[in-house]
């Protein structure tokens, strides 16, 4: 360590590379493009305080269709009993369970993305780690709702916390929903505190760079955050911890909600396979969410574009694919045991599945499940265009709408009492369904305005670690390990 | 005796800062005295400084045996205080009790890892604190305490390996 | 050696096929007249739900005649009526996924009970029943004047979002039981039924207790061509149907 003039090492040096390949690279790969931090600062800065009437406009049309759609439609509901929703003999469960199941399915992207990338070191996941994390929160918020709006009384949900009481019991802890009010509980407050840890760094950064009223709010929220070593230590060390130990409690949410099915005696419910089918159609349905979230949020915000890139859409649009390969296993699995066993009620429910009045919704699930991304998600130069990929997120995600929707009402149809046959119409689950979707939406809009969604710290981290080295002719891309 | 002062100077980048601190180390300012505050964690090895002790770990253990008892609390306590049979079922299920011991146990060590950052941290902490915003920006500082009479030397020293700016550490509300 | 009536497969103590109470239903006497159906509504202050909501699949009935037929028009064959109301299983599987512990094995009469002042509504329970005997108070329905004169005291009203179902009619066994106790003594077979089978013209339906081999119950059940419903899911029902009979 001499002390003449320091190199930047920050930029990729390559002397033998062209100056095209250079600016090549450094268009394609966020990573290779770096740039000072206070400039990145600076990018993120604006896009969160730019605020236009297109954004008022917009919270304005979300909240009131959340006010009417949402919570009017849930009053009502409430006054009204369970009358007004279209649940009936044999279909107790409708709707209500289908968005449970859908949005806890949607908020797995963002652990993975922000667990099991980190965990595997897959580099592309640092610019988009906090959109992913935000959508796991909201989403949770969304199956949290609409798991009460499904309860008859849902003002005496209090008696299913064990909680000190004078009615002399406590929950039952053999049933599947409490172990259901356990996971979610544990997951709602993991992927919270999974949010927030790596965002007091961002924090601080904003309070550094504000003024007025958000700085007072990045001053309470940065916990007084300086970055010194100690501070770093603690907080790599957590978010050490959280990313190993959050990966099984998200497993094992989605395995005790689809054991909400799995133990009842229900013909197809009934069904060992359960546990890992959901949790993969939980990534499938997420990550699709994922891309449209990330193309949304690339066109609507300032200099996004520069943060996320098509090769950020190139990576998530494989692994959309390998989840899809995965989602039609699993999905075969259950339905060849099924179909080869030759019980009674369960071929009743399969012909039921496939040419029953909603038959259309069985094979529409399998196109845009798997044909559809197989069809387009092989390609690198489609999986590079963000929108065709965000077109494709889209129909997995009403594929595996169609799919929750088969499994609860339209398998509930069929048991073991034919007399009780009958077909299950939604009510008011259907406006309470747009208002949970507009509530998900309004919440990430308003977020993406009040905290900085790009993590800065560590898309300059992974910058710092990125370098190209030449191999023989040809310059290849190098990750160095940093911790 | 020569009054301690509080110096804080700021670096560009990762390898002058890590030349300063062997310099600094040279000029009598033990590694205790210092401290580096960063806007991107840098390891302890890429500066040369000693490795930093954290108690997150031992405290993510406590919180998962206390977790743990919890759990078991539910899972074996409920049935024994309220004994009501249900579904043919033993009073003390064995699969449930596994998924409610999992579940208590992962949520007691994600909530004590948590709180134990703030413990470790001293967060949150509002008092004013020697900082200064440039350090967000990307900007390596060095906060270090010396005597007031090496002040001048060891100023003029990290000036020439690069530092930006070398000024009282003030404490001011961030 | 574990005996598997003793204890169950899960390890749990569950009674064998002998229980308290049970039901003996004779389908060859059965005429399909519903006057159970109708002496159940009012024993225990089942509401009317009305017809639309009775033609969506909400009407309340404890019980119901589920009556089926064989062939096409014109040969069309009818097969005996089935009356069905909670089988009161001895390993019920309504009974575990309560979350709130609404339904519960009762230890003294052996029945299965709802307790209506715990039930959240979740419908677990009626999603894992097999028989599909439960019924959800999907509104509060409303009882004009002077139908409300006609409740029963001996039975709670249901609000909204409560679970319930056939009870064996509790009440009446819980009243002969006081009855028999001030008196003395146990309490005799046939002394008193449940709504339906009082109600039942054709005497289809018997009472009684399955553990007293004396009981007519227990001599039907005997008889031989007695069936239980789905029995070979485990259930353990309490309710016999004899078909084909002497």
């Amino acid at each position: 360590m001499s002390g003449t003039k320091h190199q930047d090492n920050r930029r990729p040096q390559s002397p033998h590379a062209t100056d095209h390949e250079m600016e090549h690279l450094r268009q394609q790969h966020l990573m290779l493009d770096p740039k000072p931090r206070g400039e990145l600062n600076a990018m993120v800065m604006e896009s969160m305080q730019t605020v236009t009437w297109k954004f008022w406009l917009t919270v304005a049309l979300l909240g009131a269709v959340v006010l009417v759609a949402l919570f009017g439609a849930w009053g009502y509901l409430i006054a009204e009993g369970l009358g007004v929703a279209g649940v009936n003999r044999p279909s107790y469960w409708g709707i209500f369970l289908v968005n449970t199941v859908f949005w806890i399915g949607i908020s797995h992207a963002g652990t993975f993305i922000s667990a099991i990338l980190r965990v595997f070191k897959a580099e592309f996941r640092r610019p988009f780690t906090r959109a992913a994390e935000l959508m796991t929160s909201f989403g949770l918020v969304q199956a949290g709702m609409s798991i009460f709006m499904h309860m008859g009384r849902v003002w005496l949900s209090y008696w299913l916390f064990p909680i000190p009481n004078q009615r002399g019991i406590w929950p039952n802890f053999h049933s599947p929903l409490s172990w259901d009010l356990l996971a979610i509980t544990t997951y709602l407050l993991a992927s919270t505190m999974y949010l927030f840890l790596p965002l007091i760094p961002d924090l601080a950064m904003a309070r550094d760079r504000s003024t007025g009223w958000r700085k007072n709010f990045y001053k309470i929220l940065a916990l007084g955050f300086r970055g010194t070593e100690g501070e770093w230590t603690h907080l790599r060390t957590a978010l050490n911890i959280f990313a190993f130990a959050i990966i099984p409690v998200m497993f094992s949410v989605h395995t005790i909600v689809s054991w909400d099915f799995a133990a009842a005696m229900r013909p197809g419910w009934n069904s060992t396979i359960f546990g890992p089918y959901f949790v993969i159609g939980a990534l499938h349905s997420g990550m699709g969410a994922v891309v449209i979230v990330l193309a949304v949020v690339r066109a609507t915000m300032k200099h996004m574009q520069y943060f996320i890139r098509a090769e950020h859409f190139d990576a998530i649009g494989k692994l959309m694919l390998i989840i899809s390969m995965g989602w039609a296993y699993f999905f075969f699995n259950d339905y060849m045991v099924q179909w080869y066993g030759g019980d009674k009620y369960t071929d009743y429910l399969l012909h039921w599945h496939e040419a029953g009045p909603l038959g259309w919704m069985w094979f529409a699930m399998l196109v845009v499940n798997i044909v559809i991304p197989w069809a387009v998600l092989w390609n690198k130069k489609w999986r590079s265009n963000p929108w065709l990929v965000a077109v494709v997120g889209l129909l997995i995600n009403v594929g595996m709408y169609f799919e929750r929707y088969i499994i609860v009402p339209i398998s509930l149809t069929i048991n073991r009492m034919p007399f009780t046959w009958r077909l299950y119409q939604p009510g008011i689950e259907v406006p309470l369904s747009i208002g949970t979707l507009a509530f998900f939406i309004l919440l990430y809009v308003v977020a993406s305005k009040l905290i900085p969604i790009i993590p800065v710290w560590e898309v300059q981290e992974g910058q710092m670690a990125h370098s190209l080295k030449k191999f023989g002719r040809e310059t290849v891309v190098t990750v160095s390990e940093l911790e | 005796m020569a009054e301690n002062i509080s110096l804080l100077a700021i670096f560009p980048d990762l390898g002058p800062a890590s030349e300063a601190i062997e310099q600094l180390r040279a000029l009598g300012v033990g590694d205790e005295a210092m401290n580096v505050i960063s806007g991107i964690p840098v390891t302890e090895a890429m500066l040369g400084r000693p490795r930093q002790w954290t108690n997150v770990p031992r405290l993510a253990m406590g919180g998962a045996a206390v977790g743990f008892l919890g759990g078991a609390f539910l899972a074996f306590g409920t049935p024994s205080l309220y004994n009501v049979y249900v579904g043919g079922q033993p009073l003390i299920p064995g699969p449930p009790s596994v998924v409610v011991i999992f579940e208590l146990t992962m949520l007691g060590m994600l909530i004590s890892t948590f709180l134990g950052v703030f413990l470790d941290s001293y967060f949150p902490s509002y008092r004013p604190m020697e900082y200064v915003a440039e350090i967000s920006d990307g900007k390596i500082g060095i906060l270090f305490s010396c005597p007031e009479k090496s002040r001048d030397r060891i100023s003029k020293a990290l000036a020439n390996l690069g530092a930006e700016k070398i000024e009282t550490a003030e404490a001011q509300q961030l | 050696m574990i005996d598997l009536n003793q204890v169950g497969a899960k390890g749990a103590l569950v009674e064998g096929a002998e229980g308290k109470w049970g039901i003996v239903i004779d389908q060859d006497l059965c005429t399909g007249c519903q006057a159970c159906v109708a002496a159940c509504a009012m024993e225990n202050n089942i509401p009317f739900v009305g017809e639309e909501d009775a033609g969506y699949g909400r009407s309340m009935h404890w019980m119901r005649i589920e009556r089926f037929w064989e062939g096409e028009y014109p040969e069309v064959k009818m097969t005996p009526f089935q009356p069905t109301m909670c089988q009161q299983c001895g390993s019920a599987p309504c009974e575990p996924v309560c979350p709130a512990f609404a339904t519960v094995h009762s230890a003294a009469e052996q029945l299965n009970l709802q307790v209506y002042n715990r039930c959240v509504g979740t419908r677990y329970c009626a999603n894992n029943c097999p028989y599909q005997v439960r019924s959800f108070n999907w509104r509060d329905y409303e009882r004009p004047a002077p139908l409300d004169n006609q409740l029963n005291p001996d039975v709670t009203v249901r609000r909204k979002g409560v679970m319930e179902k056939c009870t064996f009619c509790i009440q009446r066994i819980h009243r002969a039981q006081d009855q028999a106790k001030s008196e003395g003594r146990e309490v005799r077979d046939g002394e008193f039924a449940p709504a339906c089978a009082q109600a039942c013209p054709a005497e289809a339906i018997t009472f009684g207790r399955l553990d007293d081999p004396e009981s007519l119950v227990s001599q039907l059940v005997r008889r031989g061509n007695g069936v239980r419903l789905f029995e070979d899911l485990g259930t353990q029902p309490r309710v016999t149907y004899l078909k084909g009979g002497a």
